[in-house]
């Protein structure tokens, strides 16, 4: 119960929060860029990609989880909020689930409302692979998790916003540009690791063209619970503090 | 309703709270009283489960708060000296999510309690506003709100007073004095007559430890002083000047320069003759030797300062 209280209370403040706005306008505005710019070379050069949108934000993704998640636990340190969170009757986990979880959805919401794009596809008369667009869909939303998740577990340890984002930034970039590493170094054995531990390894070749495989998911899903239990325990530290 | 039990809290090498025990019951208002840095915030942190402590136990009402720490912290309404606001909500908002979050899941209930508590607090003409658009005092005061919506048995309210203008500073104090009746109420301040008109006991503070506890007037017996005393020589003396000057009688347990002369607290035994007589050795002109019956800052100064005395 407590946890959607705190998804609410987020909610309400994204409605008076510049950023939010600016977020969600920028988002849509690349996405339609993203679409238009398919849809041309579709005419000429090369087929429609039912994957060109979701696989743009992979990119995306790098600058706007930390201007999403950069204010989430950091402002309610900067503002003073946290010492009566943390003596409220609300448990640790609960918090920072609560936090998650309202992010997570709002990007949900501007990610499957790009979804129309593939619908005026085929108003178009555009035949695609809808199955490969909503795989792609599908590990855009885990892979769009696991950023946010990221961005928390920054927000949890600085009070500086800007910190927050920054740290954010460099390692999800590191993370998009992981399998890209591997393609270069001299050993496959260290080309599949760094390849099995970047994000767009676990989405490029897989979600992106259409295949759904339990690893990926299973990788997804573990970024989360792992930056969120860090985030927890971090959260949990400054009681000691 | 509180009960601290030998509460320490070190930070590395630093006692910041030691052996600190006391308590507070339902229809009492205690005061914690100490200069800065003697470790009132710190002992509310504990009583809050902010800060655990690093020994003792804190019990509220029949809650231990390390082992219930939820239920614990059911109970308790805390106001932290820097009022936490969420400025991007609007005032109504802001109270229904402390509300909820502290256990008041009934929608019809909330709202009737947000309602009531606003104009307690006279705020109900601004429910619709942003917080980022209330005065200081105003701001003030919705903390006090978020303390109180959820009626708790307990109340701490860190320093509520400090920031508002002198009719809010009534409004606070009356309404601190009307909580009395359905809770237990712990409240720190730095002014002294406001602890003196607030507060049924007081807990005064020093470096950490509680150096003594009790209502005013027993605090008063406790000094056992013979009176305080102001003395003013036509000469202008400086402190310096003056505590060297009454360095050989004994009994004087602080000395503090006041207007054109000094305010003296003495210990146990009338020294006026003794002043009277330095004075006039001195070749100094007395021109006023006054003793009155002990205030509360006399007997804070006196239980405060470096063991027992100011003086060099």
């Amino acid at each position: 119960m407590t946890v959607l209280t705190v998804i609410k209370r987020e909610f309400l403040s994204y409605r008076t929060s510049l950023i939010f706005y600016v977020v969600a306008g920028a988002f849509l505005f690349l996405a339609a860029i993203s679409f238009y710019a398919d849809l041309t070379l579709s005419l000429t050069v090369k087929p429609i990609r039912p994957d060109a949108i979701p696989s743009f934000f992979a990119l995306g993704m790098i600058f706007f989880a930390p201007v999403m998640t950069m204010r989430t636990l950091a402002e309610e340190k900067r503002e003073g909020t946290m010492e009566l969170l943390l003596t409220a009757p609300i448990t640790d986990t609960a918090l920072v689930l609560g936090k998650f979880m309202s992010i997570w959805l709002y990007f949900t919401a501007l990610l499957f409302s790009t979804l129309t794009y593939q619908y005026i596809l085929l108003g178009f008369g555009q035949t695609q692979d809808m199955g490969q667009a909503m795989t792609a869909y599908m590990g855009m939303w885990l892979y769009g998790g696991a950023s946010l998740a990221v961005g928390m577990l920054y927000s949890a340890t600085t009070e500086n916003q800007i910190v927050a984002a920054f740290l954010c930034s460099t390692t999800l970039l590191f993370l998009y540009l992981g399998n890209l590493v591997g393609e270069v170094v001299p050993s496959l054995e260290l080309a599949l690791i760094l390849n099995e531990l970047s994000f767009q390894g676990h989405y490029a070749n897989t979600f992106a063209l259409g295949v759904v495989r339990l690893e990926d998911i299973v990788y997804f899903v573990g970024v989360i619970a792992i930056a969120l239990f860090i985030s927890i325990r971090l959260v949990q530290g400054q009681r000691v503090n | 309703m509180i009960h601290a039990k030998h509460l320490t809290k070190t930070y590395g090498n630093f006692i910041a709270v030691q052996n600190a025990t006391f308590t507070v019951q339902t229809g009492e208002v205690v005061g914690l009283l100490g200069p800065n840095g003697a470790g009132k915030t710190t002992i509310m942190r504990m009583l809050t489960g902010f800060t655990p402590p690093s020994a003792g136990q804190v019990l509220i009402g029949d809650f231990d708060l390390a082992r219930d720490p939820l239920d614990a912290r059911q109970l308790i309404g805390y106001l932290p000296e820097r009022v936490p606001l969420y400025t991007d909500l609007t005032v109504l908002e802001y109270l229904h999510y402390w509300a909820e979050l502290r256990g008041m899941t009934n929608r019809k209930q909330r709202t009737a309690r947000v309602h009531a508590i606003l104009d307690e607090v006279q705020l109900g003409d601004k429910k619709r506003h942003l917080v980022r658009h209330l005065s200081k005092g105003m701001r003030q005061r919705l903390g006090i709100a978020q303390a109180l919506v959820h009626q708790p048995r307990v109340i701490i309210l860190d320093e509520p007073t400090i920031g508002i203008d002198p009719h809010q500073v009534i409004e606070v104090r009356q309404t601190v004095r009307e909580l009395r009746n359905q809770h237990a109420v712990l409240f720190s301040t730095h002014i002294l007559t406001e602890a003196e008109q607030v507060c049924d006991r007081l807990i005064i503070l020093n470096r950490g430890q509680i150096i003594a506890q009790g209502t005013p007037s027993e605090l008063r017996q406790r000094v056992q002083a013979g009176g305080a005393v102001y003395v003013e020589t036509r000469e202008r003396l400086s402190a310096t000047e003056w505590q060297s000057l009454l360095a050989p009688i004994p009994h004087i347990r602080s000395v503090q320069t006041e207007r054109n002369g000094v305010h003296l607290i003495m210990d146990g035994l009338d020294c006026r003759d003794a002043i009277s007589t330095t004075i006039q050795s001195a070749n100094l002109t007395l021109i006023e030797l006054s003793s009155h019956s002990l205030t509360l800052e006399d007997v804070f100064v006196a239980l405060t300062s470096s063991q027992g005395t100011p003086r060099p």
